[in-house]
């Protein structure tokens, strides 16, 4: 395994290589670097065009140009842009930006499109499944910075508004009880009775929690609050004991509900920890929460031991989430008075000279997070829940399934053992290819709402034929993509034994 | 013409070189070595005779498909019973239904298929049965066994583990003993070092291997009844008689009774109490195995013993392949479906379809306007001889 | 599962010898599929009417349309150059079914909407189609000679393809785009289809890898057909399928792809237009005149949309083995 990782390493190097050589050459060609200076009209025009074809050695060759390039990158040292600021400097503000764009976008879509594409499978010729395969199709249609733009006038500008009087207009809240009749009746299979009866409990469900918020208006001022807390994470232990071992026998069951009140119970004890922590502190929490609901797991679980500690520590850590969720939704309303009540942010990856605690500052990340990853996210989405969706058809078509089945073996064992693992391994392969598509999209993204981003630096550069900055962008998404690459392998020889070996 | 070494068991072609399947392609020329094989070790008479008691019973069973092109009738009207520790084959073409009716029994056809009448296990009608109690009685009471034993495993999980895990889904254990029972049963079907074994993945099997992996998985619960469907057909020539020796063995260990799904008459004759005769979702001729291949009452059931070569005659004996193809299962012609390929076929034949009849005593039913035809001529096979064969 | 029922359908006949199967050619039973995709059919009319508008209305190289305003002419702005395209009849309040003056508005400076938007459609169509056509034509090209050839010459054709893929489609695009963008549609859209045929290239080499193994190559082979001709008559006929429907993919994303360049600043420039630049130079007019927005949107997302429903129709035309007994 090491080896074949490390071979793969030293191919990827060459071939970066070699691309580094095509980038160079072609953005060097891309236009005239002086264009802007034969305009120029001040009378020490002759010294700034000398200054510039010096600094960017103008007068040598592409191919020198290159391996002096080439050569200072070797000795760490990225050259400096055209106007002579240091390009490393530069890159050092603009990847942790884009680096938390995209990543945060991805591991959204590849979970949410996965979990819908299962579904969709799964529920093969629902309601539900048209509409997502036709939404799919939609989003493989759109174009990215349209959807930028259109989220920064309605979801940016208009929430914020909106905001300021959180309650729902009946007509909203009608709609949107609608939607989620829709949704529950377009999830269930079976005769017409049972669709309607899913879709009459789905709008009411949906009706009353919205008008509940907007009455009590929520949004003012949100956060679970201990009770909540607790039955969420109840009703996830439940699902959670469902997935990985059914409700009987009981052992599984006591150790997920056992981690969930504990967790809630520990959200209380831990309150002066929580109130200003730190992303170490959170880290060491959620070790501690693992460890001990593997504990319980172990000791509740019976005869199901292993199941019985997958659903506890799922059920620990989601409570985990919940919690870290609701703190911040406690310092929602802090945070928003801070901004002048603008929490959804347009421009920028976060507010400039803004100190809070913690929380303030999680959530300014967030703020400014949230329509840039919603539009990678939409695009990304689409690939994936198509891809596992057909990659799950497939496999619940196959003999070894159907051998599950012929056991005797409960459908969530089917599912969740038999088809999901087999599911997944095609999927693996498409992180790496939509990694490359996520970076052009972070591109437009950052374009759209000003990020001075990594997308920035690579535009900025292009406009002035600049090879420095150019290159600095491909030399570190290069890297990325390669990164990527390896770790779709490495998870695809996970998943399937069959390539261990080989 | 002289008699081709590799002649497909199926004969759904005019031209007997044709392999048009190649599944069909792999399992011929070996009905000779298995039908004699199977003799050679462990047959019928060394295991333990059935019993009267009755343990399954298929009534009138019918399965419909709706696809896009029509309504596809797979089974149309199926009927037969198993006793205790019974091995009871049937024998087909693809698309006889014979794969289709046992997978109902199984309740693993697809959420869209129709299926009507009654499957009575030990009495109790399994379609009326709750999903939950029906599956209680899948891989524990019914087991099934698969054709192509490389795509029956799940290549993501251990042997042990799938083994183990059709134990666990019946009966509430410490896996350690689950796996133990495993490790048992791979001893059972003859993989050695079965300890070490149960780690392996399944791609580390042979062919052969995973489908004795296969047979120790449908026994691991001590059923009532295996479910073999094609079992050897995927497999290499030279381990398809172990195979079925084993399943017979390991029957007689666990008091099973088995039916035995095949298009190999071969197989059949080595291994089957009774033969069960499908032909376009129906069955056409039921009864003891050796009246029945010795005396067929259905022109069907001849043409394919004619179409059988034969190491008796000393290579004399010419083949007698049926012409034509089945028929297709969403526009079945009018009358006897076998009516277009028979040569014995009359006007009556392709209007009224005949309906299963006992013809001889001993419990010998076939579905034949013409059977006293059959009966009365010295080479049930003789309609079909070829025309080669009459020029000569 | 499969049921094996041989030989049905209408065209099946008997005769006297028993059993007859009327043989469909390859061809009759794709573009049988293919109607009955009803998306697909939906995609192929929306697409054949947007094409249809944008070459017609305001003209194509020289050949005058029935449109009478150009993108190019301002005009007096009428009623702050809303839209006067009206759909809700009148019975129903609205301003009854009619064109109007200006159906899209107009832009700041009063240059008809429809006109700019039909000429943004038709660069936006031209450029797409290029990149497909030379894209997919070098992308098979080098996957069928690296996958009949291997050796040496594949190695190499497969390293290239493989440095090529490891830039983001959207940067290298972008630096051709920043290199072309000024030539017309014309000379941006061969550009980009010469960059962007690595991916098809690994797809038709993988088809060929294993067409090549299959016996009747090994016959051509040894009856002495050239290499050339097994490449093109033998193997190539088979594999069209899948090159068809990338084509078809590759030319919905290629509309995708110039639109964010031109948004970027990278592609068709001024005075000629793309329904990027379009989204792109009113982008600050969301507010005050949002129809400037809305209409290049809509089209970009009606022409992606139909062509990526072309596509999986021809996908489950050409395999049918997605669109089996609804099992």
């Amino acid at each position: 395994m090491i080896v074949f990782i490390a071979r793969r390493l030293v191919i990827s190097f060459f071939v970066l290589l070699a691309a580094t050589v095509i980038m160079f050459v072609l953005t060097a060609l891309s236009g005239d670097p002086l264009e802007d200076l034969r305009q120029d009209a001040s009378p020490n025009k002759a010294a700034k065009i000398a200054d510039r074809v010096e600094r960017m050695q103008l007068d040598e060759p592409i191919p020198v140009r290159y391996l002096t390039w080439l050569g200072n990158v070797a000795r760490g040292d990225l050259g400096v842009n055209r106007d002579g600021h240091d390009v490393a400097t530069m890159l050092g503000e603009a990847l942790s930006a884009t680096l938390q764009l995209v990543i945060a976008a991805t591991v959204m879509a590849i979970i949410i499109g996965i979990v819908i594409g299962i579904i969709s499978a799964l529920r093969q010729y629902s309601g539900f499944d048209y509409t997502v395969t036709f939404a799919a199709f939609v989003c493989f249609s759109l174009p990215i910075f349209w959807v930028a733009v259109m989220l920064k006038q309605y979801m940016a500008i208009e929430f914020n508004n909106w905001l300021k009087d959180p309650s729902i207009p009946p007509v909203v809240i009608g709609a949107l009880a609608l939607l989620s009749g829709l949704i529950f009746g377009a999830l269930t299979v079976g005769d017409r009775k049972r669709r309607l009866l899913s879709f009459a409990a789905g709008l009411l469900i949906g009706g009353a929690l919205f008008t509940l918020l907007s009455v009590t208006r929520w949004f003012a001022d949100p956060g679970f609050g201990l009770p909540l807390i607790l039955a969420i994470s109840l009703a996830a232990a439940v699902g959670f004991t469902v997935l990985s071992a059914g409700l009987n026998p009981r052992g599984p069951l006591y150790a997920a509900l056992g981690a969930a009140l504990l967790g809630t119970v520990a959200s209380e004890a831990l309150s002066p920890l929580l109130a200003d922590p730190t992303w170490l502190e959170i880290i060491g929490l959620a070790l501690v929460t693992v460890a001990v609901c593997a504990g319980l797991g172990y000791a509740l679980g019976g005869l199901q031991r292993r199941q019985a500690i997958n659903a506890a520590v799922l059920t620990g850590l989601f409570t985990g989430g919940v919690v870290f969720v609701d703190r911040m939704l406690q310092a929602f309303n802090g945070y928003s008075e801070r901004v002048r009540g603008r929490p959804i942010s347009t421009i920028g990856a976060r507010t400039p000279n803004f100190q809070g605690d913690f929380w303030q500052m999680n959530l300014d990340s967030a703020g400014h997070l949230l329509l840039p990853s919603m539009a990678l996210i939409l695009i990304s989405l689409a690939t994936y829940t198509r891809y596992s969706r057909a990659s799950m058809l497939e496999v619940m078509n196959q003999d070894y399934v159907r051998t599950a089945r012929a056991k005797g073996l409960p459908e969530r064992t089917v599912v969740v053992k038999h088809a999901f693992r087999n599911g997944l391994i095609p999927v693996t392969t498409l992180m790496a290819v939509d990694f490359a598509g996520v970076i052009g999209g972070a591109v437009v993204t950052e374009n759209v709402f000003g990020w001075q981003g990594m997308g920035n630096l690579f535009i900025e550069g292009l406009d002035t034929v600049d090879p420095t900055p150019v290159m600095a962008f491909f030399i570190v998404t290069g890297t990325a993509i390669v990164v990527f690459n390896m770790i779709a392998d490495i998870l695809y020889a996970y998943l399937d034994p069959r390539i261990r070996l080989s | 013409m002289t008699t081709p070494p590799n002649v497909p068991i199926e004969p759904h072609t005019v031209d007997p070189h044709t392999f048009d399947d190649p599944a069909v392609a792999a399992a011929s020329g070996q009905i000779l070595d298995s039908a004699e094989e199977v003799h050679v070790g462990l047959t019928l008479d060394a295991v333990r005779p059935p019993s009267q008691e009755e343990i399954l019973r298929v009534e009138n069973l019918t399965v419909e498909f709706p696809t896009e092109d029509g309504v596809v009738h797979a089974v149309r009207g199926v009927s037969y019973n198993l006793r205790e520790r019974e091995v009871l084959g049937i024998v087909g073409e693809s698309g006889s239904g014979k794969s289709v009716s046992s997978l109902a029994v199984m309740g693993l056809l697809p959420r869209t298929a129709r299926i009507k009448g009654r499957i009575l296990f030990r009495g109790e009608d399994m379609l009326k049965m709750s999903a939950r109690k029906q599956r209680g009685l899948r891989g524990r009471k019914i087991a099934m066994i698969f054709q192509d034993p490389m795509t029956a495993l799940n290549p993501v999980h251990t042997i042990g583990d799938q083994l183990a895990e059709a134990v666990l889904a019946h009966e509430l254990m410490p896996r350690k003993t689950a796996l133990a029972r495993a490790r048992e049963m791979l001893d059972l079907v003859g993989i050695p070092q079965a300890e070490t074994r149960l780690r392996s993945y399944p791609h580390e099997f042979s062919g052969g291997m995973r489908q004795r992996a296969m047979i120790a998985m449908a026994v691991i619960n001590n059923p009532d009844v295996i479910i073999a469907d094609e079992p050897t057909t995927a497999l290499d020539v030279t381990v398809q008689a172990q195979i079925l020796e084993k399943l017979l063995e390991v029957k007689d260990a666990v008091n099973a009774a088995i039916v035995l799904i095949t298009h190999d008459l071969g197989v059949i004759a080595g291994m089957a109490h009774r033969v069960l005769v499908m032909y376009a979702g129906r069955p056409v001729e039921l009864g003891e195995t050796d009246p029945v291949f010795e005396e067929p009452r259905m022109p069907y059931t001849a043409g394919l013993l004619g179409s059988i070569p034969s190491l008796e005659g000393g290579g004399a004996t010419r083949l007698r392949p049926i012409k034509g193809t089945p028929p297709s299962l969403i526009n079945l012609p009018s009358g006897c479906p076998f009516s277009p390929r028979c040569p014995l076929a009359t006007d009556i034949c392709r209007t009224e379809e005949p309906p299963l009849a006992e013809t001889d005593s001993g419990g010998h039913f076939a579905a034949c306007h013409h059977w006293d035809k059959l009966a009365a001529a010295e080479d049930p096979t003789e309609f079909f001889r070829t025309e080669s064969e009459t020029v000569a | 599962m499969t049921l094996n029922a041989q030989a049905t359908g209408p065209d099946t006949a008997s005769d006297a010898q028993g059993m007859t199967i009327v043989a469909r050619t390859q061809g009759q039973m794709v573009r049988r599929r293919f109607f009955r995709h009803r998306a697909a059919l939906a995609g192929m009319i929306l697409f054949g009417f947007v094409v249809i508008l944008a070459f017609s209305s305001i003209g194509f190289a020289g050949i005058p349309g029935w449109w009478d305003k150009t993108y190019l002419d301002t005009g007096a702005l009428v009623n702050q150059g809303k839209p006067t395209l009206s759909v809700v009849p009148e019975f129903l309040g609205g301003d009854g079914i009619r064109l109007g003056e200006h159906p899209f508005g107009q832009d700041d400076i009063g240059i008809d909407y429809f006109a700019l938007t039909m000429r943004g459609a038709q660069q936006s169509l031209i450029i797409a189609f290029l990149v497909g056509i030379v894209g997919t034509v070098v992308g098979t090209v080098v996957g069928a000679v690296a996958g009949y050839f291997r050796g040496g010459t594949e190695s190499v054709l497969m390293r290239l393809t493989d440095v090529m893929i490891t830039i983001p489609v959207l940067i290298i695009a972008a630096v051709i785009g920043r290199m072309m963008g000024d030539s017309g549609a014309v000379v941006l859209g061969v550009f980009l289809g010469l960059v962007l045929w690595p991916t098809l290239a690994r797809l038709v080499r993988g088809e060929f890898l294993s067409l090549r193994e299959k016996e009747f190559v090994e016959a051509a082979r040894a009856v002495g057909t050239s290499a050339r001709r097994i490449i093109f008559r033998h193997i190539l006929p088979n594999t069209i399928g899948v090159i068809i429907v990338a084509a078809t993919l590759s030319v919905a994303s290629a509309v995708l792809l110039e639109s964010a360049l031109s948004f970027l600043g990278l592609g068709i420039q001024a005075p000629d237009t793309s329904l990027g630049q379009l989204i792109s130079r009113y982008r600050s007019a969301m507010v005050v005149r949002p129809w400037l927005f809305w209409w290049p949107g809509l089209f970009i997302i009606l022409i992606a949309l139909s062509i990526n429903f072309i596509g999986d129709g021809l996908r489950d035309a050409f395999d049918p083995r997605q669109t089996r007994v609804r099992a």
